[in-house]
């Protein structure tokens, strides 16, 4: 318990200082992971907590964007809503909607609930590019910081610790939330929602709520969002974000609090990192996706957590030697999946195509080095040092994990 | 005899064109302990679910306590004063112990949706669930997630969560299902001990128990209830021991 305190003391004392030692783009990359991981937060709350999976959440995201941006030009910083508490626009418009498509969603469970989350979300999506008084259009939205409190909000620092107030309030708000009553009882529903039934609780009103303030808080990383980038666009309800937010809180793990929360910054800086140095890096999310539900269904952070409590975190030479033979043996099956999925990649480029004349096939540069197409280097090497990998990777597992019969 | 409790006049239900109930009339007694007996396929688990809520009756009324009941959907039944175990165990598995009975206890003080208050913090609240903890004897595993309880003490926490709000009549759906020997007997002086002042009825297959429990005893066979009575009269009624008992009682 008391090691939990320090660490999150340490954590939040890491985030607040962190401007002074990161470059604008990394400042930047750093909002975009707060801002995500609020939003996977939220979206926990009801799929961790309660155990309803929405797969529409980018519209709640969505509206808290866009409502954010119309408040911007409406009030221009000025009255009663400057700039800093421009978020409140957000959740509110976010709690409205989620009451609102809360009340159909919830009345189906399980797949049935999902669907509708999801046609809900699409209707929006497809609707928005028409109404370009609301979303305007292919060009969006957009507005302008105002200076407000003595800010003027001009630099991204500022904004970064906008950001940072309103992200870490969200989170104490959300973990309070679960200590409540009515935390307690949103856990009841993910477990037994007929038994609830049967205890004389109105399951209908209660996951509308849940589902609420979900998209409360879902509508405040939105207008977070939109007061990041100074504009919204209609994009932002695509399914894309409400997918990424469902892989991000699995790989964090859903039933923890903090997992979805690490596991969205984690991906998110995972997606600013190595977005421009690969084409495929979407491909390896999805493979990172897989291997951590195939190998941690409880997420990350789930799997330490649970290693915690228990008590599996014994260390000795026999562990420590075996857990580095271990991170070799990963090294090595990654370095060698990506050599082979990048090679994979500049062959059958278009680019590569166009190089081809009759029936020379040039080589490709790739890590400081030529690679031919059809020689057997090419594609032994990375898929050998791969194999070599795995199968070191399969003996420290049981070596690691005796009882459990290696990796899965 | 005094007012009843509970009352069923002429309670029908169909599903499609088989109808499974086919008027019911039954008197559950203030005090009671009453068993509901047949065999296989007469109706008893359907009667409990149109009793509790779950289903709605195609005819006739259902009365608690003189309030109409039937077609009223379950959280307002249980509100009523009603509330019930299932056939199968039916709490929270990822749950402890004791969230299972404070689930099952907020209700009562009306706790729903409260969001400024914290759980851990409602005195009353966390007392009710110690006297419950103690009453179906499971102070010692209230740390204990549920789904990793024996299937007795699963059952025994359902019981403890049917009694959390404090009602005037439960129904309990076969809670010996499944038991051993030891597991009956042991169970059996439990639900004697909470039922003190209450109203119960219940459905189970063991006629050992049931005749040793109750107070009254009907017989219901093909959706219809063909006898009620104390034990003794039950075991000597003819038309019983010709539909139902001849065939395990003797």
């Amino acid at each position: 318990m008391r090691i939990k305190v320090i660490l999150l003391a340490l954590a939040v004392m890491a985030l607040v200082a962190a401007p002074a030692f990161l470059s604008a783009g990394l400042v930047n990359a750093s909002i975009q992971m707060l801002i995500a991981a609020l939003f996977a937060s939220a979206f926990s709350l009801l799929c961790g907590q309660a155990g309803m999976l929405s797969f529409g959440h980018s519209a709640y995201f969505g509206i808290g964007a866009f409502a954010t941006i119309h408040a911007m030009n409406a009030f221009n910083g000025a009255g009663l809503l400057p700039t800093p508490l421009l978020p409140l626009v957000g959740g509110f418009m976010g709690l409205m909607s989620g009451i609102a498509a809360g009340w159909f969603a919830t009345k189906r469970t399980g797949v049935y609930f999902s669907m509708i989350t999801l046609a809900l979300a699409e209707l929006l999506h497809a609707l928005a590019p028409h109404l370009k008084e609301v979303f305007g259009g292919e060009a969006g939205v957009s507005a302008m910081r105002m200076p407000a409190w003595g800010f003027t909000f001009g630099s991204n620092v500022e904004v970064y610790y906008l950001t940072l107030f309103w992200v870490l309030l969200c989170l104490v708000l959300l973990y309070l939330y679960t200590l409540t009553p009515v935390g307690r009882l949103t856990l009841g529903l993910r477990e037994n929602t007929h038994r609830l039934r049967f205890l004389g609780y109105n399951v209908h009103k209660l996951s509308v709520l849940v589902f609420a303030v979900s998209a409360m808080f879902s509508g405040v990383a939105g207008a977070l969002q939109a007061l990041n980038i100074e504009a919204a666009n209609y994009v932002v309800l695509d399914m894309q974000l409400s997918a990424s937010v469902v892989l991000n809180s699995y790989i964090g793990g859903v039933k923890v609090f903090l997992g979805p929360a690490i596991g969205a910054a984690l991906m998110s800086f995972f997606g600013y990192a190595v977005s421009d140095l690969t084409r495929s890096w979407l491909l390896y999310q999805g493979v990172l996706f897989v291997l951590v539900m195939m190998f941690l269904p409880d997420g990350l952070v789930g799997e330490i957590a649970r290693r915690v409590r228990e008590g599996r975190f014994g260390l000795g030479w026999e562990r420590l030697s075996a857990g580095l033979l271990f991170a070799v043996a990963l090294a090595l099956s990654v370095v060698g999946f990506v050599c082979a999925v990048e090679l994979a990649q500049r062959f059958f480029s278009t680019d590569y195509r166009s190089m081809v004349v009759g029936a020379t096939w040039p080589p490709v540069a790739l890590f400081g080095r030529e690679w031919l197409p059809f020689s057997v280097v090419t594609w032994g090497l990375p898929l050998g040092v791969m194999a070599v990998g795995l199968g070191l990777l399969s003996f420290a597992s049981r070596r690691l994990d005796p009882e459990r019969g290696g990796a899965s | 005899m005094s007012t009843p409790v509970l009352s069923l006049h002429g309670v029908r239900k169909s599903f499609g064109p088989i109808e499974i109930i086919r008027g019911i009339e039954l008197d559950v007694v203030p005090g009671e302990r009453h068993a509901v007996i047949g065999p296989n396929g007469a109706g008893k688990s359907t009667l409990f679910h149109l009793i509790s809520g779950q289903f709605m009756p195609t005819a006739g009324e259902i009365l608690l306590e003189g309030l109409p009941i039937g077609g009223m959907p379950p959280h307002l039944v249980n509100r009523q004063g009603l509330a019930r175990s299932f056939q199968i165990t039916n709490i929270f598995p990822g749950l402890s112990v004791f969230e299972n009975l404070r689930l099952a206890v907020m209700r009562r003080f009306g706790l729903e949706f409260v969001f400024w208050r914290r759980a851990s913090r409602l005195r009353a609240v966390t007392h009710l669930v110690e006297e419950l903890l103690a009453q179906v004897r499971l102070e010692k595993r209230a740390n204990a997630l549920a789904s990793e309880l024996s299937y007795s003490e699963q059952r025994s926490l359902e019981i403890g969560m049917t009694l959390a709000s404090d009602p005037k009549v439960i129904l309990l759906d076969e809670p010996m299902a499944g038991m051993s020997h030891e597991e009956t007997e042991y169970t059996v002086g439990l639900i004697r001990e909470i039922t003190k002042g209450r109203t119960l009825l219940i459905v189970e297959h063991d006629m050992d128990v049931v005749f040793s429990l109750s107070d009254r005893i009907s017989v219901l066979v093909y959706g219809q209830i063909i006898a009620t009575g104390t034990p003794a009269e039950i075991r000597g009624n003819l038309a019983v021991r010709e539909a139902y008992l001849g065939e395990e009682a003797s």
